[in-house]
């Protein structure tokens, strides 16, 4: 990746997506512009959703700040470094819908996988596996096998591991899209709570309206193919979010202004919106 | 219910052998159902009789020395099976490594396991005579050759089912190709490297046997099979212990990689056991 100096974000940026596009099977037939022209700044502490329809790319365009894709064009900086930098010095953790749990290994180890690879000592690993367990509410099944959990402790376990070695940033791929209504409104709310515990920035990838406004202080609409950012909206919904927060004026007034961006989005691609959830 | 299976075998062998013709049922002159006098189907109890008889005069009795030869045979095909597992696993992370040598090797591979064992195993007992190494590390190895195919084809479908999740997650994690193998594609190939060596372990015993009688190795159960087989004028019954013999030698090689899997399975999903 080519950045030139002064094209560099400013430092106190989470995330900076500056012009970015992505075309895949450039030159030929079955080309398909996933991304075009993304600017997309995220401060520290920020909650930001990606909401749009299948196949808007959102997807996409975490995996561009995860650098496990590099855009065709543009650039991406995470904590005011190159992305591939960043992905290098394991500035942000990810979870992705399925849990992803190695199940070869106990809930403890699993949560010490990314401690591991960055060469940390066994006892300062067991000890921060600990912490995690606390701060994830699952202190006592540090060494239970992950498929003996249900699928929302197992979500749970992949962001303590996501968190474990305490990166500044965690992208999250639509982590509660598995789970059934009820533990997905729990995980959301558990989610703040972490996120607010451990001071994570947070870029969240969804397809519920009602999960990016409770999650969120801001949503980024997008349109489908190419896609592009079409709207970004501040959620203001005052205080502390508990479940109260859902039964809110302001919750069903910023759903809906989510709900137009999105028709909007729509209307400006000449495509039906789909994939998009009201829930 | 394995002894109940094997009485059941037994009773069948004794219910053909009263009933079924003498001199074999014939079609267009070959014979294609077995005789069924003593010197073809001896009686089971004859069989198990022979196991408490000498050997020959004034030696040990048959299933001492039955005994004796499975074990020798066992050690040979638990050498094989360890080194086909090794070069089955190592192929498997070459392949699985570099795409152009699956490409390039995989047909070679399929292709040497058609080749006739025992064509090929006089010609290296011959090569090991010439380079110094005792005759049983070729028996051995030709164990490892038939070992070594299932393993391979095995391992290299078990790295390759590692889900694109957990793929994204080490490359998330920066993690090389090296350690991505270790902590996530060896591990996620287990479940199928094991089923792998239960096929080899019964090749390697084959492999093994063979190549005992085609280079003439004694001490095993191979050539004792072969040496009994030649008195089946004066003792028919004896050639059927050294058959005995292998298939006991087959099941405890079977056993000792079952018993390797519950170890290696034991903290993984109870619906993966195969």
């Amino acid at each position: 990746m080519t950045a030139a100096a002064d094209s560099a974000p400013a430092p106190s940026a989470a995330v900076s997506v500056g012009r970015a596009s992505m075309v895949f099977n450039a030159g030929r037939v079955n080309e398909v512009a996933a991304l075009t022209d993304i600017e997309l700044d995220i401060q520290p502490r920020d909650f930001v959703s990606l909401i749009g329809p299948s196949g808007c790319g959102k997807s996409t365009l975490l995996r561009l700040i995860a650098n496990l894709l590099t855009p065709t064009s543009g650039e991406v900086f995470v904590n005011g470094k190159p992305a591939a930098q960043a992905r290098l010095d394991q500035d942000y953790g990810m979870a992705f819908q399925q849990s992803g749990l190695f199940e070869w290994r106990s809930v403890r180890k699993n949560i010490e996988l990314p401690l591991e690879l960055k060469g940390w000592a066994k006892q300062r690993r067991a000890d921060r596996a600990n912490e995690m367990l606390e701060l994830v509410q699952l202190p006592e099944f540090g060494d239970h096998r992950p498929w003996e959990l249900s699928g929302g402790m197992q979500q749970r376990i992949a962001i303590a591991r996501a968190l474990a070695a305490h990166p500044p940033l965690l992208l999250m791929d639509e982590p509660f899209g598995a789970l059934d209504e009820m533990t997905r409104e729990h995980m959301q709310a558990e989610l703040l709570r972490i996120c607010a515990a451990a001071e994570t920035t947070v870029v969240f990838v969804t397809h519920s309206i009602p999960e990016a406004v409770y999650l969120s202080n801001r949503v980024v609409v997008m349109s489908p193919r190419p896609g592009r950012i079409t709207d970004v909206i501040d959620v203001d919904l005052g205080g502390e979010r508990d479940e109260d927060t859902r039964e809110d004026d302001a919750f069903y007034a910023t759903i809906t202004q989510v709900r137009e961006a999105l028709r909007g989005a729509e209307h400006d691609s000449g495509q039906p919106v789909r994939g998009v959830d009201d829930r | 219910m394995f002894f109940v299976a094997l009485a059941l075998v037994a009773v069948l062998w004794e219910v053909y052998k009263a009933l079924g013709p003498e001199r074999g049922g014939e079609l267009f002159g070959s014979t294609v159902i077995p005789k069924t006098n003593d010197r073809v189907m001896p009686h089971t109890w004859e069989m198990l009789a022979e196991f408490f008889d000498p050997e020959v005069r004034d030696t040990p009795l048959v299933w001492e020395a039955v005994l004796g030869y499975a074990w020798f045979t066992f050690r040979l095909a638990l050498v094989g099976l360890l080194l086909g597992t090794f070069i089955g696993v190592g192929l498997a992370v070459l392949m699985a490594r570099f795409r152009i040598v699956e490409r390039g090797l995989l047909p070679y591979v399929v292709a040497s396991q058609t080749v006739p064992l025992i064509a090929l195993a006089p010609q290296i007992a011959t090569i090991a005579g010439n380079w110094g190494l005792p005759k049983w590390t070729w028996v051995s190895s030709l164990g490892a050759f038939l070992a070594f195919f299932p393993i391979t084809v095995a391992t290299l479908k078990g790295m390759k089912a590692a889900p694109p999740a957990a793929l994204e997650l080490m490359d998330s994690y920066a993690a090389g190709w090296w350690t991505t193998l270790i902590k996530l594609r060896f591990p996620t190939a287990v479940p199928s490297i094991v089923p792998g060596m239960k096929l080899a372990a019964t090749a390697s015993v084959i492999g093994v046997i063979v190549a005992e009688i085609s280079t003439g190795l004694s001490g095993g159960i191979g050539k004792a099979a072969l040496t009994y087989s030649q008195k089946a004028t004066s003792e028919p019954a004896q050639v059927y212990t050294a058959v005995i013999g292998a298939s006991v030698l087959g099941l405890a090689l079977f056993g000792l990689v079952a018993g390797l899997e519950a170890v290696a399975m034991r903290h993984r999903p109870k619906e993966q056991l195969a």
